[in-house]
């Protein structure tokens, strides 16, 4: 009995194991210019979502964005809805997460 | 870690800790009365105003003594300078609108937008409207409102920067923070982490990581602040600084094989192993962006991807049309190795002089025509002989920030293995001098007891 509940969670961890890497590795990743329609942050202050209209495309996309560093920038109004932003971010689960939130503007 | 050390950051820490506890005198005035711009400041402050329209952070330029070829007697800096970088300056490039693009579309650009001024009291202006015009809250608020500090055009068509002079901002003040630095030093050279490549997040800058902010080393002395020595840096407040001093010494290691480097090795090249941004522009190539304005066409890397290159730097700068960039020699007997990060810009020279001209960006960015940019920015500065042809010019930009926690130093089989980071050659030294310092003899024993107390 106790050989097959090991051999059964052994099976367990692999399949849990193969399904978390098969999401990782289908992460797929998007660069992408557009114009921020809307900045909405997270009750928390810990994450924030931004609709950007896509430059080429025209098409709206929800980007999560969770980096320090960005989501001051949204709290002191450095970055606002009508800036441009240069940004990459990982497509997966129906989620687009920021890896990079960047305006395009500089001097 | 020295007791000296550990001193400076426990009163950095408790300085911090008192600074964000205490509110500035004169809050409770503040918040009454209003904010009517510098003149509340110098209520306080009297001759601040006045002070800070002489600092390289409002003049752009200054005089420079370093550097060959210029004139000693005039003033240099992002007002006035050439380079490929930066095709263009604060006189050419003043900010404007630019033409509307195919689209229809215009946007307002220029190299002196982030002046801390309002562009009617421009870069270098003086006088009681110059004083009056001056952006304190930009630098010294915490609760400034980025989103109101922006280019309009006023009833009359002329282009102004607007400013966040709330009562909330000015309530809010005190020493200038990363933040407030990095708001306009993060976006040099045509967008975020362009220019010098270097990032002051915690997770990057080894000072920021122990509490330390800009200004800790940078340390104001009546507005005007001390810089250190990169070649392509010219203007400067006449105060210099370096690494040894109140934190550091000049035998700062416990390791004395580390120490006796320090009389030929800058600290930045061991502890500033990467550098970032843009390493090479062409301005003579704009390329469409999706929004359907033109960008100079730039090759860039993360803020740390970039290896360094490391020469002799006796703080004297190079400064010919195709090259700006470090002046020494190993045997000058001033000259230490530092690290650079290299950049080639390509952009239109002047065949009949020689000389590198600059563009006005407006034309370019509305219809990528650089071309048009050259002769916009030559009737600007009123030349009228000239033949453009394309060229590429070499610059090393000092590498002296986003410096490493001690276990991403390098260490001496970093420069000293075969496949080091130092070509000895390149750095003067004979074939054999150069296999000596390459022979394992001088590392081997030190690193493998390292490595066996970490293993």
């Amino acid at each position: 009995m106790k050989k097959i509940v090991s051999v059964v969670m052994l099976l367990a961890v692999m399949v849990v194991s193969t399904v978390a890497f098969v999401q990782t590795a289908s992460a797929e990743e998007v660069k992408m210019v557009g114009t921020i329609s809307k900045i909405e942050m997270a009750a928390d202050g810990k994450s924030a979502t931004a609709i950007l209209k896509d430059s080429k495309t025209e098409e709206s996309v929800t980007i999560i964005v969770s980096d320090e560093l960005t989501l001051d920038k949204f709290k002191d109004k450095r970055i606002v809805e009508g800036d441009e932003i240069r940004c990459k971010f990982d497509k997966a689960d129906g989620k687009n997460s920021s890896k990079m939130f960047k305006k395009t503007a500089g001097c | 870690m020295s007791g000296k050390i550990i001193a400076i950051l426990m009163g950095c820490t408790l300085l911090s800790t008192a600074v964000q506890a205490k509110e500035h005198p004169g809050k409770e005035k503040i918040l009454k009365d209003g904010y009517q711009g510098p003149k509340t400041c110098e209520k306080c402050h009297p001759g601040k105003a006045a002070e800070f329209l002489k600092t390289v952070h409002w003049k752009h330029a200054s005089k420079v003594d370093h550097v060959d070829n210029i004139n000693p007697n005039e003033e240099y800096g992002m007002k006035n300078r050439i380079y490929t970088m930066c095709n263009g300056n604060d006189i050419v490039n003043n900010l404007k609108e630019v033409p509307p693009n195919a689209l229809g579309k215009t946007k307002f650009t220029g190299c002196n937008t982030c002046h801390p001024g309002d562009h009617t009291s421009d870069v270098g202006s003086t006088g009681p409207q110059a004083e009056q015009a001056i952006d304190c809250l930009i630098c010294h608020s915490t609760k400034y409102d980025f989103s109101k500090r922006k280019p309009v055009k006023d009833s009359n068509g002329k282009v102004v920067m607007t400013q966040d002079r709330s009562t909330e901002a000015a309530a809010n003040v005190g020493r200038p923070t990363i933040k407030n630095c990095m708001v306009c030093h993060e976006a040099a050279g045509g967008g975020a982490m362009i220019k010098r490549g270097f990032s002051m997040a915690k997770d990057a800058e080894v000072h920021v990581t122990k509490g330390i902010i800009c200004i800790d080393c940078h340390q104001v002395k009546n507005h005007k602040f001390p810089t250190g020595r990169d070649p392509n840096n010219w203007a400067h407040d006449g105060i210099y600084m370096t690494c040894v001093g109140e934190c550091h010494s000049v035998k700062p290691h416990s390791d004395a094989d580390y120490n006796r480097h320090t009389a030929k090795i800058a600290c930045q090249t061991c502890h500033i192993p990467k550098t970032g941004g843009a390493f090479s522009k062409d301005f003579t190539k704009w390329e469409k962006q999706s929004n359907g304005f033109y960008e100079p066409s730039t090759l860039k890397r993360e803020v740390n991807e970039t290896a360094p290159v490391y020469a002799w730097y006796n703080l004297t700068v190079s400064n010919t049309p195709k090259f700006i960039g470090p002046k020494g020699s190993r045997t000058d007997g001033k000259s230490k190795i530092y690290p650079f990060k290299i950049f080639q810009g390509k952009a239109y020279f002047n065949k009949k002089n020689g000389q590198l001209l600059s563009m006005d960006f407006a034309p370019p960015i509305a219809n990528g025509d650089s071309l048009a940019g050259v002769a916009s920015a030559a009737k600007i500065l009123g030349i009228k002989d000239y033949e453009p042809v394309p060229g590429w010019q070499t610059i090393y930009f000092g590498s002296n920030h986003q410096v490493a926690p001690k276990n991403k130093a390098l260490i001496c089989a970093n420069c000293h293995a075969l496949n080091g980071v130092l070509n000895f050659k390149e750095l003067g030294y004979s074939p054999k001098e150069a296999e000596k310092l390459t022979n394992p003899e001088l590392y081997f024993e030190k690193l493998l007891k390292l490595q066996q107390e970490n293993e």
